[in-house]
């Protein structure tokens, strides 16, 4: 047990410990996709479209071919022609998600659409060689707004839809009209958040190796989400005629066996949900697309034909947030040339490459209703949300599904007595759109800021219309409007409570009066929300029914012949530390230091299954609920053989500090090594203790909540606004590593704080993207970054399971909070904050300094 | 983002690399500290057939005040050294000033002073002190020595007087004016950003303004002085409502372009505002500096 990691006895969980990772990842000694250089390997770069929207009328690849060290250029020709295209996943009724290919093939969608791949023999000659592949576009009328795609006369995006507008819902929760008919007033306003991308360290990367014996693959890749990305390669790499694949699936018992004894295994564990499933999103999407159904049958046979798989391997990530949860085009262009070529293949993506293609995200317009009376109740909420979903939706999970979390979050900790929403995603000709640290977040950041406009309307504070209408302890349990249970864990208002003691509001109000004297302009602002993280059992359900089947969560432990201790996770670490909080909470269950314990993660051949990976703030609830459980199994069997060696009852055995003993009697104590030893010794071919897990966080859920309080203090000389202070009060129950904790509320903020002041990936009014680099997309650094105080509330939830998520909450909060700010720091100059991005410029037309251009 | 491929060159000698230049001049650029260049060739929006590293050229690397006080800032010369150098702090006062406004620590450890001035970004921070100062450029070919005056040398957007067979080897900052005091105030998006707008300003007072230099970086294609607005302030008081006189006169005068970071009429707003911030700062360091 080393110095760092001594436990004081009342365990692991709770604790500071020093992340086990830094060792590694701080010295330099990380193991990245980059650093992965198989003999041989070919090196990738794609040609990518010029235009935002074009047709290809001609590719020529000769001279590329030709160029030095280029070994192949592959277009659409070659790599759709042994590859199916993406299909649609968790479809929604009425939505149109168009089947998309590797590479494009007619028609180019959006600046960086990739159309051809260069192989050579280094990164350098393959940039070379895609500059001389000539293709002929013919530019076509570009879709670059929300309005551009709701105009009826727009080009289509996807000739198969109904024009640029892919989905239209519409739900209402009570009665709405009478509500608003019923009430004194109401507000509206219309709310914007401009397009912004994920931006981690790392961009993505895939290097795919090829078995020379045997063909099989194994691909190194930064994703979120190993097993996915093994299945879709598997999948879309598998392109055989229908009858080919039933003739091969009858011949091959051990996989006619195996499948139907995963089939049965995955429709036990998740009985329920499937029995609910909705299938109106196939029907909607066969109707618009007839091919659709033969391509998902020809896959799901696919599936069953293949015979080898790829495998999975995925180590050190540099960040995703989101965007690496997608599975990519290129992903599956590497595999097929991959296949095609017989050698492996490395693609390293650049950063120019990252900001045009590697994935979009939060570019809606929300109009926003309120029916209040004039003390200040709330009463009625409607809402009117459109997606810019840009050319291609992230796969698996597009931005359907992201209104349907948005419109069930949406009522917030607020009593509303009507909700109607109605939800669009509509097509244009930009990057992709995937899924963002809390990607349905402009639901908190719009409600918030209606709040605030609400408030200002009836002339009350901000603060006394959020206490007027939180759903407070006493009317627990309920549910929200829109279907979940809200139980004692959505204790939003006791953050707020505790945020105005910790924040004082005559100080600061003393303090805004003279800075005014002295021509600064301070403000504050608030905001309030509860996350599912995992959200309560009913939560999956009330945003899409049978959806529930994603939150279940597989965990191994083992204790091995020489005593140690391993985990396996299907979670998929990219900077959040699962290594460490891993470590403490099968430490704590098992008796033992947390260097005893090894994590084992990202290798789809030792890790469990996933629908999912790391994503949606479940590493700890649901990857810590699993590891947990699979850990309190195996020691279970290992006391069991504990207490036959030491002829005693199991419940007399306790372990402390690694030493399994009777009660009371520490010094007759066996080692792990010694009881697992004494299982091999009898069967050396025995695993001595393992133990799988299935957790899907029921009945232990519940909510994460936070109020965030951001202080600014904004200069009308530049327009510059300085945040002075930025208060979190967060509860995500108990808390497994504090400081870990503290580094993802800190970093969610920190994005929010780019979200408003510096990220836009704006294009211009022909499709044009304009920050293509980092001199143009700006992202706070540790120079424009606060200090972040960050107070926590521990409330523990009614299950056995208490750990809930953090991960996103950070960024779900803080743009709401510091708009408010900004607003209230600007009211005295008729300002009204309606745009989420607010850089100089805008601030100083806000004020009233200057006018737009 | 990968460099194209290019020839090295990397002469050992002045005359080696003249000659290099005279040799390959259109088809070459000088590399120093890389840190505009590279980029740029990296995104393949320039594609040099042959880099010429001055790295190891001899007797560039010195900064040097000569008996009148004249500051001499050979090529090789980084931001940094230059950053650290108390001749530079007490000589070329309004040089101190701007250094820490360059990119960050690190771009500053490599980059060099004449580099910046040679790329003359006109939002970089230099080549504005080079046209504010009067410096003189010392070019140098293998047909002999030219030295051009900052109002002469910056041509358009990244474009200089220096011909391809040139090298810019030293920069020279005239003795520094009794009574004057020097400041660079900008205003850029995030710490370390080009300027949306900045101004490198000097102000002489004997009793009553005597001379003053406003030149505007993040305003133009090139480095741009305020003439009228400089004459403005001769003959009056340093007070405030002189410098709100001059601020009117360069928000008038100046037609800053707009782009993704500001518009033009922030851009010619924040020209004012520097300008007040300028003027009452240099003012405030002429003691100082005496």
């Amino acid at each position: 047990m080393s110095a760092d990691h001594q436990t004081s006895g009342l365990g692991f969980v709770g604790q500071s410990v020093k992340r086990v990772e830094d060792q590694r990842l701080l010295t330099g000694n990380g193991r990245y996709v980059a650093d992965i250089n198989p003999p041989g390997v070919l090196h990738a770069a794609f040609v990518r479209s010029p235009f935002p929207h074009a047709t290809i009328d001609r590719i020529n690849v000769s001279a590329a071919r030709r160029a030095p060290g280029v070994v192949a250029v592959m277009t659409a020709a070659e790599i759709n022609a042994i590859t199916n295209p993406f299909p649609p996943f968790l479809m929604l009724d009425g939505m149109y998600t168009p089947l998309f290919w590797a590479l494009s093939d007619d028609r180019v969608r959006h600046i960086g659409d990739p159309v051809a791949l260069v192989l050579a023999e280094s990164r350098h000659l393959a940039e070379d060689a895609a500059e001389l592949v000539e293709v002929d576009y013919t530019a076509l009328e570009p879709v670059a707004s929300i309005a551009d795609a709701l105009r009826p006369t727009s080009r289509q995006v996807w000739p198969k839809a109904d024009g640029n507008l892919l989905y239209d819902s519409s739900t209402e929760y009570g009665d709405v009209d009478a509500v608003f008919a019923a009430a004194d007033r109401v507000i509206t306003e219309r709310l914007s958040c401009q397009r912004q991308s994920n931006q981690p360290m790392e961009t993505r990367g895939t290097v795919i190796e090829v078995d020379p014996r045997t063909g099989h693959l194994t691909v190194h890749s930064a994703t979120q989400t190993s097993h996915v990305l093994r299945w879709v390669l598997a999948a879309l790499t598998e392109k055989r005629s229908m009858g080919s694949s039933i003739a091969a699936f009858a011949r091959n018992k051990d996989r006619r066996t195996a499948f139907i004894a995963g089939a049965r295994s995955f429709m036990a564990t998740n009985k329920d949900s499937l029995g609910n499933q909705d299938n109106s999103g196939a029907r909607s999407q066969f109707r618009k697309d007839r091919s659709f159904p033969i391509h998902m049958q020809r896959i799901g046979l696919g599936l069953l034909a293949k015979d080898d798989y790829p495998t999975v391997l995925a180590q050190d990530i540099g960040g995703g947030f989101g965007a690496k949860g997608s599975v990519h085009r290129e992903d599956v262009a590497l595999a097929a040339a991959a296949i095609a070529l017989g050698r492996s293949v490395k693609w390293i993506e650049d950063r120019v490459e990252n900001l045009t293609d590697g994935g979009h995200a939060r570019e809606e317009d929300l109009t926003v209703s309120i029916a209040v009376d004039h003390d200040g109740t709330m009463r009625g909420l409607k809402v009117d949300l459109i997606v810019d979903q840009g050319a291609y939706p992230g796969f698996p999970v597009g931005a359907g599904f992201t209104t349907q979390i948005m419109q069930v979050m949406f009522p917030g900790s607020y009593r509303f007595e009507a909700f109607g929403m109605r939800s669009r995603v509509v097509a244009t000709n930009k990057g992709k759109y995937v899924a963002y640290r809390g990607p349905w977040a402009n639901e908190t950041w719009a409600r918030e800021r209606m709040v605030d406009i609400v408030a200002r309307a009836l002339r009350m504070s901000p603060v006394e219309v959020r206490l007027r209408n939180m759903i407070g302890e006493s009317e627990m349990p309920t549910h929200m409007i829109t279907g979940p249970t809200i139980d004692e864990t959505m204790s939003v208002r006791k953050t707020l409570e505790r945020a105005l003691q910790v924040v004082d509001l005559d100080a600061f109000e003393r303090e805004r009066a003279e800075a005014a004297e002295q021509g600064r302009h301070l403000g504050i602002g608030f905001a309030c929300y509860h996350e599912a993280a995992p959200g309560p059992p009913d939560y999956m359900d009330s945003v899409n029914a049978g959806s529930d089947a994603l939150t279940a969560e597989v965990a191994r432990a083992t204790i091995e012949a020489d005593g140690s201790v391993v985990v396996y996770t299907s979670q998929m670490p990219h900077g959040q530390s699962h290594e460490t909080t891993y470590s403490q909470v099968a430490a704590d269950e098992l008796g033992v230091s947390i260097d005893d314990v090894k994590v084992v993660w990202g290798d789809t051949r030792r890790t469990p299954f996933s629908l999912i990976g790391t994503g949606g703030s479940r590493g700890g609830p649901l990857g810590g609920g699993a590891i947990k459980r699979s850990s309190r199994e195996v020691r279970r069997m290992l006391i069991e053989e504990a207490a036959r060696m030491l002829e005693a009852s199991v419940d007399d055995i306790e372990i402390v500090g690694g030493n399994i003993h009777v009660a009371g009697v520490p010094s007759r104590g066996l080692t792990f090594a010694e009881v697992a030893g004494a299982v091999t010794a009898t069967d050396p071919s025995a695993h001595p203790f393992d133990a799988t897990v299935t957790y899907n966080g029921k009945g232990d859920g519940g909510w994460s909540c936070a109020t965030h309080v951001c202080f600014v203090d904004i200069d009308l000389d530049t327009g510059k606004v300085a945040i002075p202070r930025y208060v979190v009060v967060e509860d995500c129950g108990p808390i497994i590593n504090p400081a870990i904790v503290d580094g993802q509320v800190r970093g969610g903020v920190a994005q929010g704080i780019g979200a408003v002041l510096y990220e836009s990936s704006i294009y211009d009014e022909s499709a044009n993207l304009q920050a293509t680099t980092y001199m143009d997309y700006l992202i706070p650094t540790t120079m424009e970054i606060p200090d972040i105080e960050i107070h926590h509330i521990e409330t523990l939830s009614p299950g056995e399971n208490d750990f809930r998520g953090v991960g996103e909450g950070g960024m779900i909060g803080a743009p709401a909070a510091i708009t408010n700010a900004i607003e209230d720091a600007l009211a005295g100059r008729g300002a009204r904050v309606t745009t989420q991005y607010l850089p100089p410029t805008t601030i100083l037309e806000l004020a009233g300094v200057i006018r737009p251009d | 983002m990968k460099i194209p491929a290019f020839s090295y060159h990397r002469p050992e000698s002045l005359d080696e690399a003249l000659g290099l230049l005279r040799d390959h001049g259109d088809d070459a650029k000088v590399l120093a500290g890389g840190q505009s260049l590279l980029p740029i060739m990296a995104l393949r929006l320039g594609r040099p057939e042959h880099l010429i590293d001055i790295g190891r050229l001899p007797g560039l690397a010195s900064i040097t005040v000569d008996g009148r006080g004249k500051v001499i800032i050979g090529a090789l010369v980084r931001h940094a050294a230059a950053e650290g150098s108390t001749d530079i702090a007490g000589h070329a006062p309004l040089v101190s000033e701007a250094l820490p406004h360059v990119g960050h620590t690190a771009i500053r450890t490599r980059g060099t002073v004449c580099g910046s001035i040679a790329h003359a970004d006109p939002a970089a921070e230099l080549p504005a002190v080079a046209l504010a100062t009067d410096a003189i450029m010392v070019a140098e070919s293998s047909d002999g020595v030219r030295h051009i005056r900052a109002s002469d040398f910056f041509e358009g957007y990244l474009q200089t007087a220096l011909r391809p067979d040139e090298l810019l080897t030293e920069v020279r900052f005239p003795p520094w004016p009794d009574n004057t005091g020097a400041a660079v105030s900008e205003v850029s998006r995030r710490h370390g950003d080009f300027a949306m707008m900045g101004v490198a300003c000097t102000i002489s007072v004997a009793d009553e303004i005597t001379a003053a230099a406003l030149s505007f970086f993040g305003a133009d294609s090139i480095p741009i002085r305020a003439t009228e607005a400089e004459q403005s302030l001769v003959g009056r008081q340093p007070d405030g409502d002189a410098f709100d006189d001059a601020a009117k006169i360069v928000m008038s005068t100046l037609q800053p372009g707009a782009d993704l970071h500001a518009s033009a009429a922030h851009r010619r707003h924040l020209a004012g505002v520097v300008t007040r911030r300028a003027l009452a700062e240099a003012t405030s360091r002429i003691g100082a500096m005496a």
